[in-house]
């Protein structure tokens, strides 16, 4: 299949010139630093936004393997995108700004859900650099190819086995991520996405990132959900036994449409991932937590009871790690 | 004694707590918790007595058997990560899922059960489901870090399975 060659604009050679440097810089400091590692991993991210592109996705978890045709429109700072799956049940999503349709025809439904970024790459405290340095190795290798296009990749590697092994490539000219792999500590793919072929500077109008269906048939059903404003508060609940490296970044209230009482909501993050606890009151008569839920690829999920509460964990790390945490929530 | 005796039926014990329930194991009155226990479960699951036949001998076995009980170190892969595989096969026909609008899933079933080799026995689909509030991913994702994390929850949500149901959260 044919790679088209990316076209130049002034703003994408500016860009395009950022990467290298920025390459440069790692490679010349020797050890790559935490920090340089994620701005190198936050500039493909921020690619991934302002470029315009289009290509196919393959994505897999576990055994599972999906196509997806992408198309993404960065139009005077407005990002419009979307996604088309190829194989298995149809499906679209549109993103639009702030707001993200999802499109299952099979259903008649359209699920209409914000999309918050609220933490995309923050700088990270001192703390979390210290964590990232103690608990990952870095690497940075070059000459690898995604979907035709010479691509670098910056690996962080788990010195232990509470996180995944995390894995970048992306576009050595354009900085656009291209690949991301997650691996658990036997070297197998928990999740990964990777463009099989892509455009960068693609083409793109706003045509080709309309929903399919612009006005919804009259007996499609739309569910709107939200995850409600979190307030930075302290909860009560405490994490007992926090796995090492993880720091609490955010503690506080969620009101949950549906719901009578709020819900504590507590994040951890070692610099590269972050795990949620959420603590609710347990609903009269409702089941027992099941422990270990069935992932959603990198996510893994554990649910217990602490006295009439029930803790919901999750989180792009190892099921023990999520476990430990599930295990050790208390009242402060 | 009860509390840990539960978890770790549910495989939720932390290992440096298994040795002193399986010595516990060795009182007649903590195995008539673990049997009963056991008992609730299959039940529960359709499956009962089973346990019944099983107590005499086993009390006997423990009695002279240390080590009977011991867990063998499990590898993550069963004690943690739950395949994608088996959540789909054991939701398609059981469980209503939307996308992450009500992901009903599947508990673990037991692993004190499990590996007694009755696993193979229980429906996936009658082991009780639990609920992960979609609100509950989304507000996760607000903070998920991650390159990935531009079109990771789409892409995740795109694979997801839709029955005609579709149910709002409890």
């Amino acid at each position: 299949m044919g790679i088209p060659e990316p076209r130049r604009s002034g703003s994408r050679a500016r860009r395009a010139a950022l990467a290298p440097a920025a390459l440069a810089a790692l490679l010349l400091a020797g050890p790559v630093r935490a920090d340089d590692a994620t701005q190198w991993i936050a500039r493909a991210a921020q690619a991934a936004r302002q470029l315009n592109y289009a290509g196919t996705i393959v994505y897999q978890r576990g055994n599972r393997v999906e196509t997806s045709r992408i198309v993404h429109l960065n139009q005077g700072g407005k990002e419009y995108e979307k996604l088309v799956s190829l194989d298995g049940p149809p499906r679209e999503v549109v993103r639009s700004q702030g707001e993200v349709r999802f499109y299952y025809p099979d259903a008649k439904l359209v699920r209409v859900e914000p999309r918050t970024f609220r933490n995309a790459f923050p700088s990270l405290s001192p703390e979390q650099q210290k964590s990232l340095r103690e608990y990952y190795d870095f690497k940075l290798v070059t000459g690898e190819r995604v979907g035709g296009i010479a691509a670098e990749v910056v690996a962080f590697e788990p010195k232990d086995g509470m996180r995944y092994g995390h894995r970048f490539w992306s576009d050595a000219s354009s900085g656009l991520l291209l690949k991301a792999r997650i691996v658990n500590e036997r070297g197998e793919v928990v999740e990964q996405f990777s463009f099989t072929d892509i455009q960068v500077n693609a083409k793109v109008d706003r045509a080709m990132v309309e929903p399919s269906w612009p006005a919804l048939p009259p007996d499609w059903t739309v569910k709107e959900l939200s995850a409600g404003d979190v307030a930075p508060h302290e909860t009560g609940w405490t994490v007992t036994r926090v796995p090492p490296g993880f720091t609490k970044i955010m503690e506080g209230f969620r009101k949950l449409r549906g719901r009578q009482n709020p819900v504590a909501h507590l994040v951890f993050s070692d610099g590269l991932v972050a795990i949620s606890v959420f603590v609710e009151p347990m609903a009269a008569g409702a089941p027992m937590p099941g422990g270990m839920q069935p992932t959603q690829g990198g996510l893994n999920i554990y649910t217990s009871r602490q006295d009439d509460s029930l803790v919901t964990v999750m989180g792009e790390v190892p099921g023990a790690t999520v476990r430990q945490i599930g295990n050790s929530v208390a009242r402060r | 004694m009860n509390e840990n005796i539960s978890r770790l039926m549910d495989g939720e014990l932390e290992p440096s707590e298994v040795d002193g329930v399986c010595a516990a194991l060795k009182r007649a009155d903590v195995v008539a918790t673990w049997t009963c226990y056991h008992m609730i479960g299959e039940t529960l699951r359709g499956t009962p007595v089973a346990a019944v036949a099983v107590r005499e001998a086993f009390a006997a076995r423990l009695a002279t058997e240390p080590t009977v009980l011991a867990p063998r170190a499990r590898p993550p892969s069963s004690s943690g990560l739950v395949t994608w595989g088996f959540a789909a096969a054991a939701t398609v026909a059981a469980v209503t899922v939307v996308g992450w609008t009500a992901m009903s899933v599947v508990g673990d079933p037991p692993a004190a059960v499990a590996k007694a080799g009755e696993a193979s026995a229980i429906s996936a689909a009658r082991v009780r489901p639990s609920t992960i509030p979609a609100d509950y991913l989304l507000a996760h994702q607000e903070y998920a870090p991650g390159a990935i994390q531009g079109v990771g929850p789409y892409l995740r949500a795109v694979g997801t399975q839709v029955s005609d149901a579709p149910s709002d959260q409890p």
